[in-house]
């Protein structure tokens, strides 16, 4: 099973991230502009210099030229890429394949989302026709169906439950309200997102990630080149990619407490990196924080916490910016909002700062030799019916 | 609104005809395989665990316990849109499978994981019909 893995055979040396805004004054055009500049400058090189493309969009094209346009390239090979909600990863995934092979020396990945002016309110759903049996439920009431399954499995009382999920809300914005690129740069007390206009289940508005513009890039060599083009390297230590069977909407033995998917994932990327004690290797970790219960059921589907304690160790803070094993450092969706196709790449973007020490001073973390990974896990789809994309990256080779 | 579109109704095709036809009639249609015995829902043309195509109908007792729900407070795509709040749920049919469905005459904070329901149907238009849930014995 699983995947032979790329260990330290690629590395990321160069990235940028546009802010997530609202973009009203901005189309994909100058977006995927502002992202691929960055990522050229931030590796000092010069766009001829990349010998392939991959883009990762969701709804905002369909084709290279989504990026060939307005990068103005010609006889270059350019590759849109779409798997849900982890697009962005996806076309790392690609690019960083696409190196190791030696079919091209560098290789750039670039996300983008142009979210708002779409003529619809929110991410919209995919238009697949069905034949009524499928489900009519909103996203946030696909995740928020967690929630009383896990309190129910692990006997905590709702109301704790609830409080809990405003911990990982609050503890987001605390950190996005530290991050310029954010969307939402403000911090926010559990009592109001307590009191918040509910949206599903004991969901509220705070509970959901918002809806944003953005772009994000990075340029991947083989990494015996990396120190031709920067002092500090990020090295891929693991891609891992699961497709779930979608049977979790219809099984009688899927219980909502956990996504197998990314347990599978999971599994995949720790033996390709070598890493045996995740809570207690992993530096920092980048989730897909769309609504507050994924953030709470990955902490023990990726290992951080055993079955059933994700909740005691977010009471405790073990997940705070200044905690054992912070999570969303940047933010997460919570803060940023999630243009689809840009996301992952934006949080492999955080690991970029924080692992090379170059994220701001109010939120860098500490770096500690015992923890040499960062990880970014990034999810599409819904409980019972999911992708999912992780990878382990890390400063130094071997 | 007469034009507007609307999420809620099925493209009802031949091989979903009689379930659809059931709906109508207060019937919800599982299917049981003639060669393993196994019941599936939603209903398909095989036998999702052996493959076999020898199925046949047959209509669900109309108890199930509740699995896990979630209510809808907001939802922009019509006519859900106006229909909000609603409790979506998650329910264990008690011959097995499992369904995505809605909860009614129940208070949300009388909703408990595992409580005992009963089907009752619901006329969405002169041709379709949906089978939904409310705590048993209201
Ligand atoms: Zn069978």
């Amino acid at each position: 099973m699983a995947s032979h893995g790329i260990k330290d055979k690629v590395a990321i040396v160069g990235m940028a991230c546009t802010p997530f805004r609202e973009h009203w004054d901005k189309g994909a055009d100058d977006l995927l502009i502002e992202a691929s500049q960055g990522a050229i400058t931030s590796t000092g090189i010069a766009l001829d210099d990349i010998d392939a493309f991959w883009l990762g969009t969701a709804q905002t094209g369909m084709s290279g030229i989504t990026l060939s346009a307005p990068l103005k390239l010609t006889g270059k090979p350019v590759t849109r890429v779409e798997n849900y909600c982890a697009s962005g990863s996806e076309a790392l995934r690609q690019a960083a394949y696409a190196v190791a092979s030696g079919a091209y020396d560098v290789a750039m990945a670039i996300g983008v989302e142009k979210v708002k002016d779409s003529g619809y309110q929110g991410l919209n759903a995919f238009p697949i026709p069905n034949d009524g049996t499928n489900r009519t439920l909103t996203a946030a009431a696909m995740f928020s169906l967690v929630a009383p399954a896990y309190a129910n499995k692990y006997g905590v009382d709702e109301d704790e439950l609830k409080l809990v999920l405003a911990r990982i809300a609050s503890k987001n914005h605390f950190n996005g309200a530290r991050n310029p690129l954010a969307q939402f740069r403000k911090e926010v007390d559990v009592d109001t997102i307590c009191s918040a206009m509910p949206v599903a289940g004991r969901l509220g508005v705070f509970d959901c990630a918002g809806v944003a513009d953005g772009a994000a890039a990075a340029i991947v060599v083989r990494a015996e080149d990396a120190h031709r083009y920067t002092d500090s390297p990020l090295y891929i230590k693991a891609l891992s990619f699961v497709a779930g069977s979608g049977s979790g909407l219809i099984d009688p033995d899927y219980d909502y407490t956990t996504f197998p998917e990314i347990v599978q994932c999971a599994a995949d990327a720790y033996a390709q990196a070598g890493v045996s004690d995740p809570r207690h290797q992993i530096a920092m970790a980048e989730v897909h924080d769309c609504f507050t219960p994924t953030e709470l059921v990955l902490m023990e589907d990726l290992g951080f916490s055993e079955r059933g304690h994700a909740w005691t160790d977010v009471n405790a803070g073990v997940f705070a910016l200044d905690g054992e094993l912070p999570v969303n450092p940047d933010g997460g969706l919570k803060s940023f909002g999630h243009p689809v196709g840009a996301s992952g790449l934006r949080m492999h973007y955080e690991n970029w700062l924080q692992l090379r020490g170059k994220a701001p001073e109010d939120r860098q973390i500490v770096l500690d030799p015992t923890r040499p990974y960062g990880l970014v896990q990034n999810l599409g789809g819904y409980p019972g019916e999911m992708v999912c994309f992780m990878s382990i990256l890390g400063t130094e080779p071997g | 609104m007469a034009d507007a579109p609307r999420f809620d109704l099925p493209t009802i095709e031949a091989e979903s005809a009689e379930f659809w036809a059931g709906m109508r009639e207060g019937k919800l249609l599982l299917r049981r395989c003639g060669d393993c015995g196994a019941l599936h829902y939603y209903p398909r043309p095989f036998c999702p665990e052996c493959w076999s195509e020898d199925v046949s109908w047959q209509p669900a007792c109309g108890k199930a316990t509740l699995y896990t729900h979630s209510t809808v407070f907001v939802n922009d795509l019509p006519p859900f849109n106006e229909q909000v709040p609603y409790v979506a749920a998650v329910v264990d049919l008690e011959e097995g499978p499992r369904m995505m469905t809605q909860i009614i005459d129940c208070a949300v904070e009388d909703l408990e994981i595992g409580m005992p329901l009963e089907m009752t149907f619901r006329e969405v238009t002169d041709e379709v019909s949906i089978a939904v849930f409310r705590p048993a014995g209201a």
